[in-house]
């Protein structure tokens, strides 16, 4: 019994040490977010400080940020979260629209070369991102796509639709046959059986696999730095607030707490689901 | 009116051919079960007449109508699965509406047609539950319920009792037989389980590696096996096979025959040839004890193990058999024989109660009647 204490008191400790490793940056850049510039710099680190809210003011042009060498910037941060959201959630549910079917068709039917087709959607995701988007770059501007949320949500496709295709086909897999038999023998015809038993029961695993994506799509960088000027996601938009030769930490930790938010919000909303769409399938 | 037939039905898999062309008439009303071990294309054969599984060549008739071409959803039958397939997002009365909603049946009607189902089926009390909240039995009650609200010409089960304990199988079994009278529609049932299939049907189809080896009513298959397969697949504890030799015959209705150094005895079955390798073939059931005063053939019966059931005891052991070689046979009996393991005892089989099996399997036709079964 004692040593069953013993034990579980060092797992315990792992498990906080483990919390604190990953909870340390962030936390880190939470507190940042609320100093001044003086206290970021300052050796050894403060941890008390008088807290500000002057660097959310900045990012949301409440105030003036400072003036830079190369005059006063104007940062409108809550454009790109939009356009974040926007793009994003875009990506996603077309994803869904056109990756669940697929996802179907790839767990449901058998034909010749299936795998090799599964394999060739899972490898865009191989491919080095920066290696497509310079002849991407040209295509855009030249079918003006180029800094369109159309352009970015059908680019971050490259992110999103293969996960989608492969989670949904084995989420379709776990749904035994006989359901969708059950369905016709019934009386109810193909959409039915999409709509009233199938997609009901990929909802778990769907939701789930929505938001993991989401994430992917949210935290991209490389797509909206080269095929974006104005539409930029969140994370290009925090790039741009490092700009040389000003103190701009407070600021980009400021632009970097508020771009956490959607995600997290989400991830609450969803939670219930994120565990079941992960864990096991969409059934049982 | 149901019937239901198919006509030189094929069913291949790639190169296997799971269903070697079925012949098939099934009447009307009938309660009909498609028996066999596992393979033997049963439930393929089910699921080919739901059109579940599309058939290479052949026909399927339901009331008349080729349907070979039709969707499932139009043939107007309902299906029991084994695994129930219950929608699991649905409560039950959402599964027991479903098929009247596809159908377009009005709303008053549904309600209607669910509550005599639900009543029928003793799961009033279940319909707003979840299936994931249900027992076994009562799941497949509600399966059931969604497979009559339908009201179709035409019931398929798939193995439907297999996922049931056997105390609940036994009472299931008897309320399928009483739904059946109690509806009369066309049963096709499937399940690799003789005693269910003995029970509950009107005619058994058994089925072996895709085709059928014999169609008859339990009673036929009981008494007048089609062949050695059909004899040992019906009846439990199953029957005896010994090898014997045909020694004589007295016309072409009897053959003698002796097994190992026994005495020759005349058995009423068609005449087979002389000296011929032959399989005898006899029931637990019909072994005797004691000597019956009639023509009968004489086994010494070494015996191995003894199960007493209470209602019936049951006497692993040996026979001999040519060369001092032994097999080994089973008696049943009703009587309470009082015996210890590795005891000797005299057997006798009567004539009548033989069997005898050509060495390709085949039936030698017996000139029994067979006494009235009710």
């Amino acid at each position: 019994m004692q040593s069953r204490g013993l034990a579980s008191a060092m797992l315990n400790a792992l498990v906080l040490l483990v919390v604190m490793a990953l909870a340390f940056p962030i936390i880190w850049i939470v507190m940042n977010s609320f100093k001044e510039a003086a206290d970021i710099n300052a050796y050894p680190p403060v941890f008390l400080f008088d807290p500000t809210l002057e660097n959310y003011k900045v990012l949301f042009d409440l105030a003036d940020a400072e003036a830079t060498n190369y005059g006063t910037l104007k940062i409108e941060f809550f454009k790109p979260v939009i356009s974040s959201v926007i793009i994003s959630i875009g990506a996603v549910l077309l994803s869904v629209i056109a990756g669940v079917p697929a996802g179907y068709a790839l767990a449901r039917y058998e034909f010749r070369g299936k795998e090799d087709l599964a394999f060739f959607i899972l490898s865009f995701r191989f491919a080095p991102v920066l290696l497509v988007i310079i002849p991407m770059f040209q295509f855009f501007q030249a079918v003006g796509l180029y800094d369109s949320y159309l352009g970015m949500i059908w680019v971050y496709q490259i992110v999103t639709l293969p996960m989608i295709i492969w989670l949904s086909r084995s989420y379709v897999e776990d749904i035994p046959l006989e359901m969708e038999e059950a369905a016709a023998i019934c009386g109810a015809k193909r959409p039915q059986i999409m709509l009233q038993v199938v997609l009901p029961l990929l909802r778990p695993g769907l939701v789930g696999a929505s938001l993991l994506v989401f994430l992917l799509a949210w935290h991209n960088f490389a797509l909206g730095l080269i095929l974006t000027a104005k539409n930029t996601p969140v994370t290009v938009a925090l790039l741009k607030l490092l700009n040389p030769g000003v103190s701009f930490y407070p600021v980009v930790s400021a632009g970097l707490v508020v771009s956490m938010i959607v995600p997290i919000l989400l991830i609450m909303l969803g939670q219930r689901h994120l565990e079941r769409g992960l864990t096991f399938g969409a059934l049982k | 009116m149901a019937e239901v037939s198919t006509s030189k039905l094929v069913k291949t898999y790639g190169a296997v051919t799971a269903l070697h062309g079925i012949d098939l008439d099934i009447k009307d009303r009938e309660f009909i079960v498609f028996v066999g071990p596992s393979g033997s294309g049963k439930s393929t054969l089910l699921r080919s007449i739901a059109g579940l599984e599309p058939i290479a060549s052949g026909s399927v008739r339901i009331a008349g109508q080729d349907v070979t071409d039709v969707d499932p959803a139009d043939r107007d039958l309902s299906m029991v699965f084994q695994n129930y397939a219950l929608f699991p997002h649905m409560s039950c009365r959402g599964n027991l509406e479903f098929p009247l909603k596809s159908e377009g049946v009005a709303k008053a009607d549904i309600d209607s047609r669910v509550e005599i189902a639900s009543k029928l089926l003793h799961i009033e009390q279940l319909l707003d539950r979840k299936p994931s909240e249900l027992s076994g039995g009562q799941r497949q009650r509600v399966a059931i319920g969604r497979a009559i609200v339908k009201e179709p010409k035409v019931f398929l089960f798939d193995e439907p009792l297999s996922n049931l304990d056997a105390k609940l199988r036994i009472r299931m079994r008897v309320e399928i037989t009483k739904l059946h009278r109690q509806l009369k529609n066309t049963i096709i049932y499937v399940t690799h389980d003789q005693v269910e299939a003995m029970t509950m049907a009107d005619r058994i189809v058994v089925l072996r590696d895709g085709r059928i080896e014999q169609v008859g009513t339990p009673h036929e298959l009981y008494f007048n096996p089609a062949n050695q397969f059909v004899a040992t697949f019906i009846g439990a504890p199953q029957m005896n096979l010994v090898p014997c030799r045909s020694v004589g015959a007295a016309g072409d209705q009897v053959t003698t025959i002796q097994v190992g150094d026994g005495a020759p005895t005349p058995l009423p079955i068609e005449s087979a040839g002389q000296r011929e390798s032959l399989t005898l073939g006899f029931r637990p059931e019909h072994v005797l004890f004691q000597d019956p005063e009639c023509t009968a053939i004489r086994f010494e019966l070494k015996s191995d193990v003894v199960e007493h059931l209470g209602a019936v005891t049951n006497i692993y052991g040996q026979i001999p058999v040519e060369n001092g070689e032994e097999v080994d046979v089973t008696a049943s009996s009703h009587s309470d024989v009082t015996l210890r393991d590795g005891t000797t005892l005299s057997t006798w089989v009567a004539a009548e109660n033989c069997h005898l099996f050509r060495s390709d399997g085949t039936s030698l036709t017996r000139n029994v009647i067979a006494p009235e079964w009710n």
